[in-house]
């Protein structure tokens, strides 16, 4: 830590090995290779600052994006599609119950109860739409949240005339309603609905490579391992040249860049593996089983509209096997996917509902038996009565283990996004650091020479 | 050699993001890009040493940071199409020549038949092959594009929307379904009653003479001939049977529960029972047998009427006995036309007319919205409007017994008309 007045050596010029800069400096003598040297650890400390906090910020934005908006708006669009699909499912099975005759033994369903879910339906895409309406400045995503905002009152409308036909005992006009009801909601409010959620699902997707791709990290930390090799250098070209052992300022900078370095790297090693476990057992099993589940609600949908229909044909059953396919079981199926996921909480759930399902298509493809044997009685208590146990219980294991993936979610990525904290201060201070320390320490030793 | 490497490096970066953005831009961006000042100072500073090895990098972050690249992504793609309504159109003065195929419902087939020619005469260019093969089979050839009209006593089905999105049901006229009887014997001028709760009772084989007692009970006063029920249904897919079970059904619990509706439905057995494949076929099988009960369209009610046949007068929902007369028709039609939906996809069976008949109906043209070529949409376009609005295609509707559109409803099936491209 020698640090004198001693009166500076002039030695001479050493011969230039790497051309240009260096060689125009040393031909200027020590003083201006020193000036060069300086210029250099500044550059490249206020380079190091600036693409560490650059890559600190990229990461810790996109992984605060993810937990705190990317992944909720995806969940309130997956659940602005669930209340739509479910109030449609309601109402529409309530009416066709309501409309026929009861088998011997069955009671009466309520159609009071059903239109209070539907309207708590209705009430809560609304309020999920009013959530996500900003959400995204994309015209196509912000048009279809349009065609919703201004479908739903026309759907609620079909559905009133269609109960106001009941009341008053007039059944086919009444089906009539329904069927343009449930048309309105499978032909536009659910189509859009699913635009809204694969928009969203596509923000959560780049979010999530963002906040876990390496090129800034890697960048930053060439950009350290270049300062660090200069320092040395440097360090040793001035012990060689003015016979000091240590330069202060040149120390300070090098401890400087170790430590954010250092800390640099720990900490994209702890956000990655909080990011990791967030995505991989989160958000990863939380895509496939709402997707399920919205396969689910379709498939459930579809069934009922098979029932309303009473003219032409339908591609419903082969819509319903390749729904059957994509849901699970099945290598490679939703189901599939989030029960390998290696969420302890999802796990159990998933093989509930992988082993629920089978029985519930079999009904469902029962119901699509007898309605293309034109017995409409029989396909009408297997879809409205039979099926609906199967359905309830598969949709209720998907939904509980989707609430436990986002669960797992959330509490990963909040703490991947906290992890960073005060990263991105430290590196720029560090950096202000290194180049004052660097000049300072440097400028000492130029001074002696002026 | 380091700092030109670590320069690719970060322009190949920002080259990523430049993309990640586009689809950030599509997705839409909503995160707060808080680059601190210090770190923007710094980044300045930086940039003046990496410029010289650099050269390009910087440009690329810049650009990376810059607005939407115009990058579509795949869900973006969908939507695109959506949102066009109605528009408004001017009509040519001459439609394009060509041929219209049309294929569909046998009960409007004298109609069609009648429009067809009237049309070819004020447009000589145009001419339009009429094929009654049924409502189900106009459906299905409309819908893959088979021909390019097909028609249907009933509207369309979820299914068929959901197999098919673009399809529309456009009315075209107003129909009645007259029940038909082969009773010999019968008193000239006898229109026998019935309603929906005797009717199912005589197509499940509960009733099988015509002096039934519940026949009987709804008739005081009319000698009714013993001989035995004949129920006549149609055997392939029609509208017809469509909006004859829709009244069974609502009429009476029972046939609900075991039959239903639809333009096909499991009939029940019974030893008397015939099927005939089209409008004229039933008329003529009823014709041949006698105590037979059959529903047609009352476009076929002069050919009936020729041959003998009865025509019954049935209960509507209000309890009254009536006809399926111009008087009847347009009373039932009057409760229906300030609720018919804009796809004017609607029921009118049992409807709450005092003085209507109960089985009326719209006679929809099945259409797909988007032609692959705009010659073939104009001509659809040009032939559906004069149907639906041309005062000689209205005037054709009384000769078959039918009623032209309502002014509400003929504005709702414009709008639909326009919608063909």
């Amino acid at each position: 830590m020698a640090s004198t007045a001693t009166p500076p050596v002039q030695a001479p010029a050493p011969v230039s090995r790497h051309g240009g800069l260096r060689a125009g400096l040393a031909a200027r003598g020590t003083p201006s290779l020193i000036a060069g040297w300086m210029a250099a650890l500044v550059l490249l400390s206020l380079a190091w600052g600036a693409v560490a906090a650059w890559a600190v910020e990229q990461h810790s934005s996109a992984a605060s994006s993810l937990a705190n908006a990317d992944a909720p708006y995806s969940f309130d669009a997956q659940q602005l599609y669930l209340a739509l699909a479910h109030a449609d499912v309601t109402i529409t099975s309530a009416f066709l119950a309501d409309s026929q005759p009861l088998a011997p033994g069955m009671s009466a369903p309520s159609t009071l109860a059903a239109r209070q879910q539907f309207d708590s339906d209705v009430t809560t895409a609304g309020r999920y739409l009013a959530a996500l309406k900003d959400s995204s400045g994309s015209p196509a995503f912000t048009a279809a949240v349009a065609r919703i905002v201004g479908g739903l009152p026309r759907y609620e409308g079909h559905v009133h005339d269609a109960l106001s036909q009941y009341t008053q005992g007039f059944i086919p006009t009444g089906d009539s309603f329904t069927q343009v009801a449930s048309e309105d909601a499978h032909l536009a409010l659910l189509p859009d609905a699913k635009l809204v959620y694969q928009y969203e699902n596509a923000a959560v997707t780049a979010s999530k490579n963002q906040a876990t791709s390496l090129p800034a990290i890697v960048g930053a930390l060439l950009v350290a391992v270049a300062a660090l090799a200069a320092l040395l250098r440097a360090q040793r070209w001035l012990t060689r040249r003015t016979r000091r052992v240590l330069n202060p300022g040149l120390v300070i900078a090098t401890v400087a860049l170790v430590i954010s370095g250092g800390w640099l790297a720990v900490t994209f090693g702890i956000a990655g593996a909080d990011l990791s476990t967030a995505i991989g057992q989160g958000a990863n099993p939380a895509g496939w089983l709402a997707q399920a589940s919205i396969d689910v609600q379709q498939a459930r949908g579809d069934s009922i509209v098979n029932v309303i229909a009473r003219s032409g044909s339908t591609a419903l059953p082969a819509d319903a096997a390749s729904q059957a396919a994509s849901v699970g079981p099945g290598r490679g199926s939703l189901l599939d996917m989030a029960q390998a996921a290696g969420n302890a909480q999802v796990t159990p759930l998933a093989d509930a509902a992988l082993s629920a399902a089978p029985a519930w298509y079999a009904v469902n493809n029962q119901g699509y038996t007898f309605g293309s044997q034109h017995d409409y009685a029989r396909e009408q208590t297997s879809v409205l009565r039979t099926a609906s146990a199967g359905y309830a219980s598969v949709e209720n294991d998907i939904g509980t283990a989707l609430g436990a993936a986002q669960r797992t979610f959330t509490s990963n990525a909040a703490a991947g996004a906290s992890d960073f904290g005060s990263l991105e201060a430290i590196v720029i201070a560090a950096s202000l650091l290194m180049a004052a320390a660097s000049a300072g320490g440097l400028y000492r030793r130029l001074r002696e020479y002026l | 050699m380091n700092v030109k490497w670590l320069c690719g490096e970060l322009s190949l970066y920002a080259t990523k993001e430049a993309g990640r953005r586009s689809l950030d831009d599509n997705v839409g961006i909503r995160r707060g890009r808080r680059l601190t000042a210090a770190a923007a100072l710094l980044a300045g500073l930086s940039a003046a040493g990496l410029t010289a090895g650099c050269g390009a990098a910087p440009a690329a972050i810049g650009a990376a940071a810059s607005g939407p690249a115009g990058t579509a992504s795949a869900v973006g793609q969908g939507a695109a199409a959506g949102g066009a309504g109605a528009t408004a159109r001017t009509l040519a003065a001459s439609p394009p020549p060509g041929t219209i195929t049309e294929d569909g419902s046998t009960l409007l087939e004298p109609l069609m038949e009648k429009w067809a020619g009237a049309y070819h005469q004020q447009y000589p260019g145009v001419t339009v092959k009429v094929a009654p093969g049924g409502s189900t089979k106009g459906i299905n050839d409309a819908s893959s594009g088979a021909v390019d009209l097909g028609t249907s006593d009933a509207y369309l089905s979820s299914g068929d929307l959901l197999k098919n999105s673009s399809l529309l049901n456009i009315p075209l006229a107003v129909s009645a379904q007259s029940v038909l009887y082969n009773l010999p014997g019968l008193a000239a001028g006898t229109h026998v009653r019935l309603n929906g709760v005797v009717l199912a009772k005589m197509y499940s084989g509960a009733i099988t003479t015509w002096n039934d007692p519940a026949i009987e009970g709804l008739n005081p006063g009319v000698q009714i001939p013993p001989v035995k029920v004949a129920p006549l249904h149609r055997s392939t897919g029609a509208g017809d049977t469509f909006l004859f079970t829709s009244y069974l059904s609502t009429q009476d619990p029972a046939w609900s529960k075991s039959v239903g509706y639809g333009t096909l439905v499991a009939w029940p057995a019974v030893a008397t029972a015939q099927a005939a494949s089209s409008s004229t076929a039933m008329y003529q099988a009823c014709a041949q047998t006698a105590g037979c009960v059959a529903y047609n369209g009352v476009s076929y009610l002069g050919q009936e009427q020729n041959l003998g046949l009865g025509e019954a007068a049935l209960q509507n929902s209000d309890g009254g006995y009536t006809l399926p007369d111009p008087a009847s028709i347009l009373a039932e039609l009057n409760e229906f036309v300030g609720i018919t939906p804009p796809t004017e996809t609607i029921s009118m069976i049992a409807g709450p007319g005092a003085a209507g008949y109960p089985i009326i109906n719209y006679e929809y043209a099945i259409v797909t919205v988007r032609r692959p070529g705009s010659a073939k949409a104009s001509q659809l376009r040009a032939f559906l409007d004069w149907v639906v609005g041309n005062p000689a295609a209205a005037g054709l509707t009384s000769s078959v017994g039918f009623q032209p559109l309502p002014a509400e409803i003929q504005t709702l099936s414009m709008q639909q008309i326009g919608e063909i491209r």
